[in-house]
């Protein structure tokens, strides 16, 4: 009768299993092998994964996946933020920005895609006619920039709504009292700021950096539609460069390689900083 | 150091929508420079209202809060010069102890220098020397709220702190030592200080002077000795004492001159010097009595002096003493009397009551009648 809480437990791990332990599994033994339709598999060992880590077109996408991260979470984070600093605390004003801040969340990648791809399309678009009147050529599928800059925005507008989201669920947490404190130790309002809202946010602040963070690895499906990557290589991340060594190449070998070493970035990246997160602010240092 | 005058304050929240609570009827209250207050009452009374808005983070919908006779009800909290320590322990966390207790300083532009002796003054006060460079989220409830209340008066100009029931979330086993501490340091500083709390034990011990709120209105504001054996009303001395004083509804008459409550059949003397102040007609009496001013006997006495018999409904041993319920017999009156801890009785027994004149307060209308 021992084992009576394991019965319990099958189901969870039954679905975890299918959901995510073999698939996991299957990718790391197609990493050992060559695998080329129509030829008999064979081990490759750690062949594709040094075919790939020497591939210009790998580090090139690793090298833009970095950029866009980077920038995706220094202004989604600040610009979350302030938006939530925005937001009124009561009233029917909150029900209104929730709904508001929900849309785009509740629109699908695609779709997003799609959407944008309309907005920006050199001929029926309305951004490059905007562009136009002023005087500025706008062009997605020609100039690096320009594509670049609509792949950020198309994040941004995506995705800081969440941001928001959880830094205002973040903010309704903080108890009164501490504000109240501040005021009666003449805190100025950056102060306040500095030492009571975002030391209390800390939490939500990181998870917040850490779905950003792992979320924007995984871009795929805005620069897919806008540009299909391009113009050129220009906004070809990891997950687009995976997808077509895998499926366009097909190299599935080189392909769940290529995953493996995302796999790999994407924890070892969101462990570091994590860990910076955590430390943050936390040393008994005297930090005024 | 200060003193603090509330004016006819009045606080409505929500005024004038549906949801329009009168937070406090009207209060006048003063606090002498360099005492040490409590406000005492039960939860929802306005207590938190009034504090918050003598420290200036409330404005009272009618009138003012005088500073040394300075008119203040316009100034913002940090104009006023009170510190307060809130219920649970309001600290920064990102700052260690020392960086905490600098912090009202820093923001006044005070002197790297004089900061430190501040700081080294304050934190031998309230001993927190040993953890001055702890972070406070690794320290307990109690000394995050002495980091607190270090903060409340480190200022030089602190004329008065407020305590938002600051003992909440302090383990039982560690409040006498944190309220030694609190005790000392207003002492020290000769701080007019406020206390707010719903521990009458908490209250009476900080305090030279409580203040009891109830429904929004102070009802009595005396030394603890007073609240005790004085009560003005009937809730104060049900409120004061635990258990609180005994009220035993009863008619009146005289005879020979002499007042008499009547509690059904028994008949229990007055205090003669009552007499001109009674009037026979009155209805809606009480008669209060402490329980340690009840006199129990076991044995029945042998002439007429006054023992009323009773039955008792319940014994309660409480550690050094035993507080028996009885009813007075022929009645359904109950009166608890408080007895030694090695007197012995059971529950059933028939006792005899005897309430000393000396100590009995009368009440009409729940308005003490003075002696």
């Amino acid at each position: 009768m021992k084992q009576r809480p394991w019965l319990f437990l099958l189901p969870a791990l039954l679905l975890v299993s299918i959901s995510a332990f073999i698939p996991l599994m299957t990718v790391m033994n197609y990493s050992q092998l060559t695998l080329l339709p129509g030829t008999q598999p064979y081990f490759a060992g750690l062949e594709n994964f040094v075919a790939i880590l020497q591939d210009p077109a790998f580090q090139g996408a690793l090298g833009r996946q970095f950029l866009f991260s980077f920038l995706v979470l220094i202004t989604e984070i600040p610009l979350g933020l302030a938006l939530a600093l925005c937001m009124p605390k009561d009233g029917p004003g909150v029900g209104v920005s929730l709904v508001l801040l929900g849309i785009p969340l509740l629109i699908p990648w695609n779709v997003v895609g799609i959407i944008w791809r309309v907005f920006t399309r050199s001929d029926i678009g309305v951004l490059p006619e905007v562009f136009d009147w002023v005087g500025v050529t706008y062009n997605v599928s020609q100039f690096t920039g320009d594509a670049w800059w609509t792949v950020l925005a198309m994040d941004i507008w995506h995705w800081t709504p969440l941001v928001v989201l959880i830094c205002y669920a973040g903010l309704q947490a903080i108890p009164e009292e501490f504000y109240m404190a501040a005021k009666i130790d003449r805190a100025s309002p950056w102060k306040t700021f500095r030492y009571v809202t975002l030391p209390n946010l800390r939490g939500v602040l990181i998870i917040a950096v850490l779905l950003r963070l792992m979320d924007s690895f995984k871009i795929y499906a805005e620069p897919f539609v806008l540009t299909g990557g391009g113009p050129g290589s220009a906004t070809t991340f990891l997950s687009t460069y995976t997808s077509r060594m895998a499926i366009g190449g097909f190299q599935m070998g080189r392909g769940a390689a290529t995953s493996l070493i995302y796999f790999f970035i994407v924890i070892l990246l969101s462990f570091v900083v994590y860990i910076i997160m955590l430390n943050l602010g936390q040393g008994a240092g005297n930090d005024s | 150091m200060a003193e603090i005058e509330v004016r006819d304050i009045r606080h409505v929240y929500d005024q004038g929508s549906p949801d329009e609570t009168v937070a406090i009827e009207r209060i006048n209250l003063t606090l002498q420079d360099g005492t040490a207050n409590a406000l005492l009452g039960p939860s929802g009374c306005g207590k938190t209202t009034l504090l918050q808005i003598i420290s200036g983070l409330l404005q009272p919908t009618e009138g003012h809060i005088l500073i040394d006779g300075e008119d203040v009800t316009d100034k913002p909290p940090a104009e006023r010069d009170i510190a307060q320590v809130f219920q649970f322990p309001v600290i920064y966390r990102s700052m260690d102890v020392y960086g905490n207790l600098a912090f009202p300083l820093r923001n006044g532009g005070v002197p790297e220098a004089e900061i430190e002796s501040r700081v080294h003054r304050i934190s031998e006060l309230l001993e927190l020397d040993d953890i001055l460079h702890s972070s406070p989220s690794n320290l307990g409830p109690e000394l995050n709220q002495l980091v607190a209340l270090g903060r409340g008066i480190i200022r030089a100009d602190t004329s008065a702190i407020l305590f938002d029931e600051p003992m909440t979330d302090v383990e039982p086993s560690r409040k006498l030592t944190i309220r030694r501490r609190v005790k000392e340091a207003q002492q020290e500083f000769g701080i007019t200080a406020l206390y707010v709390t719903h521990d009458q034990h908490e209250a009476l011990t900080f305090a030279e002077q409580v203040a009891i709120m109830k429904d929004g209105n102070l009802v009595q504001y005396d030394t603890g000795e007073n609240l005790y054996q004085s009560p003005v009303n009937t809730f104060i001395g049900h409120f004061i004492g635990s258990p609180g004083m005994n009220l035993l509804e009863c008619g009146l008459s005289q005879e020979n001159g002499d007042p008499h409550a009547h509690l059904g059949p028994h008949q229990v003397p007055l205090d003669s010097a009552l007499a001109p102040r009674l009037d026979l007609g009155w209805t809606d009496c009480h008669v209060g009595i402490r329980p340690s001013s009840v006199t129990v006997q076991v044995a029945e006495p042998h002439e007429d002096t006054g023992y009323l018999p009773a039955t008792v409904d319940q014994v309660e041993m409480l550690g050094g003493f035993q507080i028996i319920t009885a009813t007075l017999d022929h009645t359904d009156v109950e009166v608890k009397a408080r007895v030694a801890h090695d007197f012995a009785i059971d529950e059933g027994a028939s006792v005899w009551l005897s309430f000393p004149p000396s100590d009995i307060r009368f009440f009409h209308d729940h308005e003490a009648i003075p002696a």
